[in-house]
């Protein structure tokens, strides 16, 4: 059976299948061997004995088992895993297989599951970014196969990333913020959209133009729209190429929000005349009830073609192709062609003659937002000449977009890629290597893919989706109602963080998992003046007493002298008792709003100091990431031990079987501890002891991650232990978190995994062993540049994975 | 333009908002009465508690003649003969906790952000009853803001594995989806020229998906013919718009300019009715909370909204008795348009059967132990009762499939294969006590 991947794996198998008439140097493992030549001699060789009708381990029987099938499919899958993740044989038979076989028989299932399973709702697990680790980590790092088909990504289309589509979005109704070198954690142009204190991530209509609000509209009177595509909300990386289309609603609500945009763009805010002033104070009293927000007098917004066309009477033909043009280089990041400007046209034209020119523009340019290349951005190589392996460069539009979209999700101001692409200086390794590194070294172009990789790669950012009860919350000592916003700050100061760790560029990885640093706000807003209701509140050490923390009321400070007030409020908060040195202003982004009662971004001041390192060690543990690794209401170990397990060791745990009735016993006096006994049973243990040793050292924190010392009245066990790591020298028990934080930390193998995330995240797909000797040349970068993201990057962005498409299997 | 939206869940290869529109029948089928033609669903988030809708000393199975009701159940005293109340199921295998998602009608393990595993029991069912044009039409209720944020999402009912099907959260969309066709006026003229517009977007996008390698063709092919839905849509409702103006709710202020959030739940309700008595759906699946676990009724003087919802117990409180009533009186509202719409020799209602329950078994962090039922007619006399009965240690997808015997289209099981079968104490075949 030919294979169904999308990835093409080819390699020499004389070594493999002695059997096996190999007529070619390079050929498909997957394709050529099928059940007789391979999978039943491997059944035969390493299952049977186990698995046979008389002995059937664990009811499991696997004789007689025939090519895969849609009745056999879960079994199958559930042997896939096994084998790849090398769950089976059981670790103590001596009778194991290679590496090559296991790798074999995975690609053969899982070619094998793709196709029959192809119109019974698919089977696309493999290319998930879960099972990314289930190619063993020692197969891309060992030594490299030999005939190993050079490296190259299948032609594809790529849906936009949502941020993507709102920043592009705001482009159209909001003014620029510009880039300032003194506070380089401002929200900037460019920048992601930042969550609003609810947590909703949207674009606001006249957010240059907002003059003030009164009770609750500041939060809920704004006109706005959050992005209408969807997003995996799962731990781990979200964005794979393969994984979103775009369904009709979705592309109806398009629709609804760009008729929104372009008569704003035309119009300005939807508002009723009395909500425009001067000044807030001049808002009259009958008016103040009400659950709306007041806007400056004037034009406070991009002034754009599509302004020009409705201030002017009558509609050109030229005029319309402006319009054009503008809308579909902002939503493209391209020129359109003349055939596209010729349809667009001939769409707004018939649109204006049913309805008239004020309402038929807004309706005849909409299709604009729903082209194919505003929402997909295409890497199809359709004009190249394909090598022998079926590859194509990436090359014009496409080479350019592709490195653009590799950080950004606008075009930059000055768009040196495109001048570059004009005078012909965008061909060779060479010349992309060259943009990348001018790129990656011009701070003033905002990269918010990068941030949003670690997003991704820590999960931190899923700490505002956990919910926790009022009773949880208050039951550690912290305010119930402040928490979420508490939460929208901790991930703010953690984005702010990671960028400031990402301009030292030194032992990134490093430097993350071990930093002493911690960003934080050092006053409350004068709404919430109690000390528990900010983020450092989350640090606190139990055992020590809590002092008020001095709170910023900017109703209280005279003009001109926010920021002294701030930096005193800062070095009156310094909590030595918490935070033992003192702190520094940095300026972290936050909220779109300029004014309003919570921090503004344009004032975004926060604070950092140090931590001491008897307490917390880097990220992992900083509330925000035990958080986004918690439940309800307690710690989360199964969470914890599988996102060390995954990004740091390279290795995954099989998904759980459906007759496992997954609970942990109901004891409100035991500790999770005693509570995970259960996981201990033989059929359970095989997978949490990958997960459990390493995740329990975080009892340490409770489930706010507040340091703690006892638990249900008995003394902290925060023991743990890394086993199977697949590096000798990490396995071991440990006493606590910190000390396995600095073991990991120190080890090739975690960096080597970290190299495989990044690649992962911007090739947009798992890696196949063909990307071996890449990831190899990664790493090496990585470490030969003291652990630097920028040279990293340099290399991924320069390897055939990023510049080849393949075409033609 | 048609609004809609799509957020959330699981939409991992996006699905249409109306799937299998293409076996859709072209015009509505009248049958004769005395089978069952459609299902509604309603489920509240936040769990059901038992105690909200049974007498506190009941723990029998037994007639409900004689019985009062619990109070928030009140306004469904009258329908006490039409009604079966059902206790003891579970849905510990679906994960409830704040939600089950998918797994709420699909019996299976859902959670946030999980995309579904299999078909849900709403567009089973609506497979199996005569065809209509929407198979299944879902609504969802939400606070204002949330609903306006997300006029569509997909929470609870899918077609197949990765197949989600959405819910309409705004009714002014929704009313434009479904009877713009019959609008008069500017709100007709603006509905041609989208409609037409929304073709020429079909062109353009089926233009640009030429030459495209053939797995990416499939994806994007599910971008074009979600269009390629719509404007058959819009064609199959055009030719039915005798019947639409019969149904068509009246376009007020609810709809434009709605001072709480309840108006809008209404409406939607109001187009609900409206969408079954014009055959235009056999199942409508109500979702009033989403399926998620925030929520908001400031229009029934709830001043607490979302989340923080849940973590009150329900027996006894004011705050979720005034919510309880306010479900029966839409269940009450749905009952009485039904009885008054004639089908066959009797009317609409005597072929429905509506089924209340909620997106997570009993109550907010649920562990799925005990998850409650309400029936309301019999489907063409297929369904028991006047009747309280108290199952032992059974799944809710046991339930499913008493409804698929129900309509006529019997199954071992629903969504439970038997290795989980033992495990979860399901049995083959329908609940006895359940069928007439």
């Amino acid at each position: 059976m030919k294979s169904p991947q999308p990835f093409h794996v080819a390699i020499a198998l004389a070594s493999l299948l002695s059997t096996q008439a190999v007529a070619d140097e390079s050929l498909d493992v997957g394709a050529a061997a099928g059940f007789k030549e391979m999978v039943a001699p491997f059944l035969e060789s390493y299952c049977l004995d186990c698995h046979d009708e008389d002995t059937q381990k664990g009811n499991v029987s696997l004789e007689g088992l025939s090519d895969v099938s849609v009745e056999n499919a879960s079994l199958w899958k559930r042997i896939w895993e096994q084998v790849a993740l090398k769950e089976m044989p059981p670790r103590k038979q001596a009778n194991q297989p290679p590496l090559m076989e296991r790798w074999e028989l995975s690609t053969w299932i899982t070619d094998e599951l793709t196709a029959v399973m192809k119109d019974k709702g698919g089977f696309i697990d493999h290319l998930r970014p879960s099972k990314g680790n289930h190619l063993d980590h020692d197969l891309l790092f060992g030594p490299l196969p030999p005939n190993l088909e050079p490296a190259s990504t299948p032609a594809r289309i790529w849906r936009i990333h949502p941020q993507e589509q709102l920043v592009r979005l705001n482009e159209l109704v909001c003014l620029k913020r510009k880039y300032d070198p003194e506070r380089p954690g401002l929200w900037t142009h460019g920048d992601h959209i930042p969550s609003n204190l609810e947590g909703e991530t949207k674009v606001y209509f006249g957010l240059d133009g907002y003059l003030g609000s009164f009770n609750d509209a500041y939060n809920f009177g704004v006109s706005g729209f959050q992005s209408s595509l969807s997003m995996i909300r799962d731990h781990g990386l979200r964005n794979y190429s393969f994984l979103y289309t775009i369904n009709s609603a979705e592309s109806l609500q398009i629709a609804g929000i760009a008729e929104k945009v372009l008569r704003f763009m035309a119009y300005g805010p939807a508002a009723e005349p009395y909500q425009f002033a001067d000044d807030i104070e001049q808002v009259s009293g009958e008016y103040r009830g009400l659950n709306i927000i007041f806007y400056k007098n004037g034009i406070y917004r991009p002034l754009t073609p599509v302004y020009e066309l409705m201030q002017t009477p009558g509609v050109s033909d030229e005029r319309l192709k402006e319009v054009i043009t503008f809308l579909f280089e902002s939503l493209t990041l391209r020129p359109p062609s003349e055939a596209e400007t010729a349809i667009y046209l001939e769409i707004a034209n018939k649109s204006i003659k049913e309805l008239g020119k004020d309402e038929g523009v807004f309706v005849g340019l909409v299709p604009i937002f729903l082209d194919r290349d505003a929402l997909f951005r295409p890497e199809l190589c359709e004009d190249g000449q394909p090598d022998q392996y079926g590859r194509v460069p990436l090359q014009g539009d496409e080479l350019a977009l592709a490195i653009n979209a590799a950080f950004s999700y606008i075009r930059p101001e000055n768009d040196h890629l495109r001048t570059a692409l004009a005078e012909g200086k965008l061909k060779t390794r060479e010349d992309v290597k060259r943009e990348v590194t001018r790129i990656l070294n011009d701070d003033s172009i905002r990269k918010p893919r990068i941030l949003q990789f670690f997003r991704e790669f820590f999960d931190y950012d899923r700490a505002a989706t956990i919910c926790k009860t009022r009773e949880s919350i208050e039951g550690q000592g912290a305010h119930y109602e402040s928490h979420p916003a508490v939460m929208g700050s901790m991930i703010a100061n953690t984005d702010g963080l990671i960028e400031l760790i990402l301009r030292e560029d030194k032992e990134v990885l490093k430097e993350l998992l071990t930093t002493n640093r911690v960003i934080y706000q050092p006053y409350t807003s004068v709404r919430v003046a109690r000390g528990m209701t900010t983020d450092i509140a989350y640090f606190i050490n139990r055992k020590k007493t809590f002092e008020p923390i001095k709170v910023y009321n900017p109703e209280w400070v005279k003009k001109g002298e926010e920021e002294k007030e701030q930096h005193e409020v800062t070095n009156g908060n310094q909590l030595h008792h918490i935070l033992p040195n003192p702190a520094q202003p940095i300026y972290v982004r936050q909220s779109q709003f300029d004014n309003g009662i919570f921090p503004p971004a344009k004032d975004a001041l926060k604070a950092i100091t140090t931590v001491d390192t008897r307490e917390r060690l880097g990220i992992l543990t900083h509330p925000i990431w035990l958080i986004a690794h918690s439940d309800a209401m307690e710690n989360h170990a199964i969470s914890r031990g599988r996102w060390i397990r995954e990004r740091l060791l390279g290795d995954a745990v099989p998904d759980i079987p459906v007759t496992v009735d997954a609970k942990l016993p109901e004891e409100p006096e035991s500790t999770l501890r005693q509570r995970m006994r259960v996981t201990r049973k033989e059929e359970c243990w095989r997978c949490h002891q990958k997960m459990d040793p390493l995740a329990l050292p975080f009892e340490m924190y409770n489930h706010l991650g507040m340091l703690r010392d006892s638990d249900k009245g008995q003394p902290v066990d925060a023991t743990g232990e890394i086993i199977l790591s697949g590096d000798p020298s990490l396995d071991g028990p440990v006493q606590d978190p910190l000390e396995m934080i600095h073991k990991l930390a120190a080890s090739e193998r975690v960096k080597q995994v970290f190299v495989r995330h990044v690649f992962r995240f911007w090739m947009g797909r798992n890696e196949i062993l063909n990307d071996a000797p890449i990831l190899q040349d990664a790493d090496k970068a990585y470490r030969e540049s003291n652990g630097s993201m920028k040279a990293l990057l340099t290399s991924l962005l320069t390897s055939d994975a990023f510049l080849y498409r393949k075409v033609k299997n | 333009m048609l609004h809609g939206m799509a957020t959330g869940v699981g939409a991992l290869l996006g699905t249409s908002l109306f799937p299998d529109l293409a076996q859709g029948a072209d015009a509505p089928v009248i049958k004769i009465a005395g089978a069952p033609k459609r299902v509604i669903f309603f489920l509240q988030n936040h769990g059901f508690d038992p105690l909200t809708c049974i007498p506190k000393e009941l723990k029998e199975s037994c007639a409900l003649s004689g019985l009062t009701l619990a109070e928030p159940m009140k306004a469904l005293e009258p329908y006490k003969n039409r009604m079966h109340i059902i206790t003891g199921l579970h849905g510990r295998h679906t994960n409830p906790g704040h939600s089950a998602y998918f797994g709420a009608l699909g019996a299976y393990r859902g959670g946030t952000g999980v995309p579904p595993s299999a078909a849900t029991i709403d567009y089973v069912l609506s497979q199996a009853l005569p065809q209509t044009i929407l198979p299944p039409l879902c609504i969802g209720m939400e606070s204002l803001d949330s609903m306006r944020a997300r006029p569509t999402v997909a929470t609870l009912s899918a077609a197949g594995p990765n197949q989600p099907i959405f819910m309409h959260c705004d009714p002014t969309m929704l009313y434009q989806l479904l009877f713009g066709s019959i609008a008069e006026g500017a709100i007709r003229q603006h509905y041609e020229a989208r409609s037409q517009v929304m073709l020429e977007i079909e062109r353009v996008a089926q233009l640009k998906g030429k030459g495209l390698p053939l797995s990416e063709g499939e994806r994007y092919g599910r971008y074009v013919s979600g269009f390629r839905d719509l404007n058959g849509l819009n064609e199959k409702l055009s030719k039915i718009s005798t019947q639409l103006k019969k149904f068509a709710p009246k376009l007020d202020d609810r709809y434009t300019n709605p001072q709480f959030e309840t108006d809008w739940h209404d409406a939607l309700l109001d187009l609900g009715i409206a969408a079954l008595q014009a055959n235009l759906t056999n199942v409508l699946t109500i979702a009033s909370g989403c399926g998620e676990y925030f929520g908001s009724w400031k229009g029934l003087g709830i001043t607490e909204t979302g989340h923080g919802l849940g973590h009150i117990d329900q027996p006894g409180n004011s705050i979720w008795t005034k919510i309880r009533q306010y479900n029966c009186e839409m269940l009450v509202k749905l009952m009485k348009a039904l009885e008054a719409t004639p089908e066959g020799a009797g009317s609409m209602m005597d072929n429905t059967l509506i089924v209340y329950s909620s997106n997570n078994a009993e109550k907010q962090h649920s562990e799925g132990a005990t998850w409650p039922f309400v029936l309301l007619g019999n489907a063409g006399g297929r369904f028991k009762t006047g009747q309280y009965t108290h199952i032992k240690e059974r799944p809710i997808n046991d339930l499913y499939a008493t409804f698929l015997h129900g309509v006529g289209s019997p199954v071992d099981r629903f969504n439970m294969d038997n290795n989980m079968a033992t495990l979860h104490h399901s049995r083959k075949g329908p609940i006895e006590e359940l069928l007439a």
